[in-house]
């Protein structure tokens, strides 16, 4: 079913919607997922979560690329999944459990400031992957967002994973030196 | 700053950014990959021959042999799935994403509209599973392959050109009550089937073979050639220039992949008819093997211990089970899956076949019952399947005897010309290779996992005794099924 039919669906409020969409991205999601995790049990949950966010999303949401809405979903899921996970086994006290049942009282816990800010990284990042050449962006996206492995990047690309290196070690310094200019405290 | 910071904000990044890395990702993959992961075919071919030769006029002599083609069918045209390329600028290397996306969707709007549900699918079930109990049982150790789509296509080729009791035997095997239903059923499944557009390689083709010295009913041709997309040729049986013209068409048809097979095949001078129809099917895994992984090891045939060479691979996925069987779905690209079953230790194929949670679950597809989604860590052999099938016993088992009697059997649908017509030969011919070729320079998808990240509940699927195998397109059509007794 194409995306935008699936959108509609999520828009009439038809459960089918997530049947449609866990049919044509059940795939694309679990890697993504098991590429921030490398637990099955966890990207399954992140994979189910997502689902949940894009019934809760929309609308008001309607995407454009429902791929990419549902990526972007996902990747932060799986990422909240595995910090939590983290935190969890670092601080495995009753204080640390009562922490995380009171974070169930408040929010995200990030500020308005907080999140602007947050907003104008990624504008930065977006502006500085703009000026580089799409071949270079897109390895650096490959990398740093949908976390494929620096094999996999290869052989997207049927080069050496020392080339796939150091293209990403130039995407860095650049990025650096861009955000550096643009104000941001490295 | 901390690395995590710039990771959110780079989960927060302009959408268009992601979405062009995105398709690079599936698409790279696409244009590197190079032979095939799978590659089908399948033959069917009736020969009708008159019991009777005195309502034949003898062949005229013409002092050269010629064959012409009376009626021809006209193929669908597709919606070309988009070649990246095209829409890459040389100069900057950028791509016209919405140019590409544009093209993508109207290609997926062609191949959605071809395949709308099909009316009276579910008298199919049992076509489906008689079938497959029929062709497959009694393998003796040997492989076994058969496509159910190829049969269902030449018998119902074979209930156009007959009446009566004849046509009826045939309509009650494929589960249509009226010749009627039949066709507008054969051409869905046709059009659900068929696809060479670039993406996905799934070509039907059918074709019949007259005796020059016979009158046909026209009509009857060129109904065949707009609902079963069947082009007729008409020359002088016996003759090696109409035996190699069919020789020639099947290896056309079939990529070459039934060669030895078309090889034998030709026409008697008493055949008043033949009728061919093949299917050719070529796709590549969603996620192939990696070359590298593949290693020895050995299989356990019904013959004693054989050495082939397993491909591996984990994938977290739908595992399916039942009382006697476990089974999973390999991905193809853009065209369905292959079904791996595996018996369980002690379970012959013969005891799966008769099963009914096995067609069951071919049925239900992805939607049976017993599944779990965990990973699966896949050992399968590489093989090469063939079989050639004599498959007028296994029709009869089916119901279908009176086109072989040439006492009772009714083609007067075909041709008024001559009595006592029957089906003299019916042969089923079906190859499948699967490796993990194509993947040399491609993707790596294999989704490694280790120490902590491991399931406790992960499950080894390994494929090193007697098992069978099914493809089905997108439709849910099973194209191909068999049983690998012997992978090399």
């Amino acid at each position: 079913m194409e995306d935008q039919r699936i959108v509609d669906l999520y828009w009439q409020r038809e459960e089918r919607a997530i049947h449609e969409t866990e049919k044509k991205y059940e795939r694309y999601l679990t890697k993504i997922a098991y590429h921030i995790l490398a637990d099955a049990e966890d990207s399954k949950e992140s994979v189910n979560d997502t689902y949940l966010k894009a019934w809760n999303s929309m609308p008001p949401h309607k995407p454009a690329v429902l791929s990419t809405y549902l990526g972007k979903i996902i990747r932060q899921v799986s990422i909240d999944i595995y910090r939590k996970r983290n935190s969890m086994k670092r601080r495995a006290s009753q204080y640390a459990i009562s922490l995380s049942e009171l974070e169930e009282c408040i929010t995200d816990g990030s500020t308005p400031w907080q999140t602007v800010e947050l907003q104008m990284l990624a504008d930065a990042i977006s502006a500085y992957l703009r000026l580089s050449s799409v071949e270079m962006r897109n390895v650096f996206l490959c990398r740093y967002f949908f976390m494929d492995s620096i094999r996999e990047i290869a052989a997207y690309y049927g080069v050496s994973e020392s080339k796939i290196k150091s293209m990403l070690y130039r995407m860095r310094c650049g990025l650096k030196e861009h955000l550096e200019k643009e104000g941001f405290a490295i | 700053m901390k690395p995590e910071k710039i990771s959110d904000a780079i989960g927060l990044i302009d959408e268009e950014l992601i979405t062009s890395a995105q398709t690079v990702r599936t698409r790279r993959k696409k244009r590197r990959r190079l032979v095939r992961g799978l590659a089908a075919a399948a033959v069917s071919l009736c020969l009708i021959t008159a019991g009777v030769l005195s309502g034949i006029k003898g062949p005229e002599d013409k002092g050269v042999e010629y064959v012409y083609a009376i009626a021809e069918a006209e193929y669908p045209t597709m919606t070309p799935y988009p070649d990246e390329m095209a829409f890459v600028d040389e100069k900057t290397g950028e791509i016209d994403y919405d140019a590409y996306q544009e093209q993508f969707e109207n290609w997926w709007e062609s191949r959605r509209a071809r395949m709308e549900p099909i009316a009276g699918e579910d008298g199919l079930d049992g076509f489906w599973t008689a079938t497959m109990r029929q062709f497959l049982s009694d393998a003796n150790g040997e492989n076994r392959v058969y496509s159910p789509l190829n049969i269902y296509m030449a018998l119902s080729m074979l209930a156009e050109l007959t009446d009566g009791n004849s046509r009826g035997q045939i309509l009650e095997l494929l589960g249509a009550d009226s010749i009627e239903k039949l066709r507008t059923q054969a051409s869905a499944i046709w059009n659900a089937s068929y696809c060479r557009d670039g993406a996905v390689t799934s070509v039907l083709a059918n074709s019949l073979w007259l005796n020059e010295g016979v009158d046909f009913e026209r009509s009857v041709m060129d109904m065949l050639a707009e609902n079963y997309y069947a082009s007729s040729y008409q020359g002088k049986m016996g003759s090696s220039d109409f035996n190699k013209m069919l020789q020639s068409w099947l290896n056309d048809q079939t990529g070459d992949l039934l060669k030895e097979q078309a090889e034998g095949i030709g026409f008697d001078t008493d055949t008043i008819l033949a009728l061919a129809s093949t299917v050719y099917f070529q796709a590549r895994w969603y996620d192939e093997f990696l070359p590298q992984n593949t290693k020895e090891g050995t299989f356990h045939a019904e013959g004693g211990d054989m050495v082939c060479e397993f491909m591996h691979q984990t994938n977290i996925q739908s595992y399916y089970w039942g009382e006697k069987f476990s089974a999973m779905a390999k991905g193809l690209e853009d065209a369905g899956d292959m079904w791996l079953i595996l018996p369980d230790e002690g379970v012959t194929i013969d005891d799966l076949l008769l099963d009914d949670e096995l067609s069951e679950m071919m049925l239900a597809g992805g939607e049976w019952k017993n599944n779990s989604f965990t990973q699966i860590n896949l050992s399968m052999p590489k093989f090469d399947a063939a079989s050639d099938l004599d498959i007028i016993k296994g029709l009869e088992n089916l119901g279908i005897t009176d086109i072989f009697d040439a006492e009772i059997s009714d083609f007067s649908s075909m041709t008024k010309e001559t009595d006592e017509i029957y089906v003299s030969e019916a042969e089923h011919a079906a190859r499948v290779v699967v490796d993990e070729e194509g993947c040399t320079a491609a993707a790596f998808t294999v989704m490694e996992a280790s120490g902590s990240g491991m399931p406790e509940d992960e499950v080894d699927f390994v494929l090193d005794r007697p098992f069978l195998f099914a493809i089905t397109n997108d439709a849910g059509f099973p194209l191909f099924i068999g049983i690998v007794n012997q992978p090399v």
